[in-house]
């Protein structure tokens, strides 16, 4: 597939994503990362929160992948990614429940320099950045 | 004694090479929720290595780190191209910065993955925060 050139403004979402606590299971046996903060609620109590929060990894992650299909649909592939920022602002609470906890992944082309695009992320819960100075450079 | 300044440039021996398979990708794909058709992991998937570069970090005695009591605050990847099944990963962890205050310490590591024929793949840069035992 032919890639289309990346410009200024370009981009996707925002797209609702919903975060359960079976997926935050998931995301420990696929990542190896069992710190029972993001499963127990007890481990969560002990750390003065009301409930276990999402991996940040598994937020970044997530992200990514809108990223990473929206991509695609400009003919690249997850090998045009050069790189990838993110500061961990605010926890993702998940508590345990069948509708979980939704969070809003948008993505814009902010600068396109020397062929690589700079696309800022906005990742939110109920409008509050989750994920600070998101941005992901992608190979133009 | 905790970690400090003077660890900077500390650099643990290399991990066991960690053999890249299309199952760990596929479940990692779905953790994701990644979608894309071709035969790259995700981006992040790195990760899953970087964490086991972390473990000797945190086995380290000299530097008294308990990983209960460490908040990651931000995460930085540069690839070359994506991780696939077939890959043979080295992983090797470097300190970068460390700031001790008060009782907490913000410290800044670096994993380098790069394949055992000497491919270099990705760079992971993590600044954590961790908090101290009491004394």
């Amino acid at each position: 597939m032919a890639r289309t050139p990346l410009t200024e403004g370009d981009g996707f979402g925002p797209v609702e994503v919903r975060v359960t606590r079976t997926d935050l299971v998931r995301y420990a046996g696929a990542s190896g990362d069992f710190n029972p903060i993001h499963h127990s609620d007890r481990a969560a109590r002990e750390l003065g929160l009301d409930t276990p929060i999402a991996h940040g990894m598994w937020t970044m992650g997530r992200a990514l992948s809108e990223v990473s299909a929206w991509l695609e649909s400009t003919g690249r592939t997850p090998d045009d990614l050069a790189g990838y920022f993110v500061r961990f602002t605010r926890p993702v609470p998940v508590p345990d429940t069948a509708e979980g906890t939704a969070i809003t992944i948008a993505g814009r082309v902010v600068t396109v320099v020397d062929d690589l695009a700079v696309v800022q992320l906005e990742v939110s819960l109920d409008d509050q950045t989750v994920l600070g100075n998101a941005k992901v450079e992608v190979r133009a | 004694m905790p970690i400090t300044p003077e660890h900077v440039g500390r650099r643990y021996p290399v991990t066991k090479p960690y053999l890249v398979s299309q199952a760990k990708i596929d479940e990692f794909r779905m953790a994701v929720g990644d979608r894309t058709t071709g035969p790259q992991a995700p981006g992040t998937f790195a990760m899953v290595i970087g964490a086991l570069a972390w473990d000797g970090l945190f086995a380290d005695a000299e530097l008294g780190l308990g990983l209960h009591r460490t908040m990651h605050a931000d995460q930085r990847f540069a690839w070359s191209r994506q991780l696939r099944a077939g890959d043979e990963i080295n992983a090797v962890l470097v300190v970068d910065k460390v700031r001790n205050r008060g009782n907490v310490d913000m410290i800044t590591v670096t994993v380098e993955l790069s394949t055992t024929d000497g491919e270099q793949v990705c760079t992971a840069t993590s600044t954590l925060i961790h908090t101290r035992e009491e004394a």
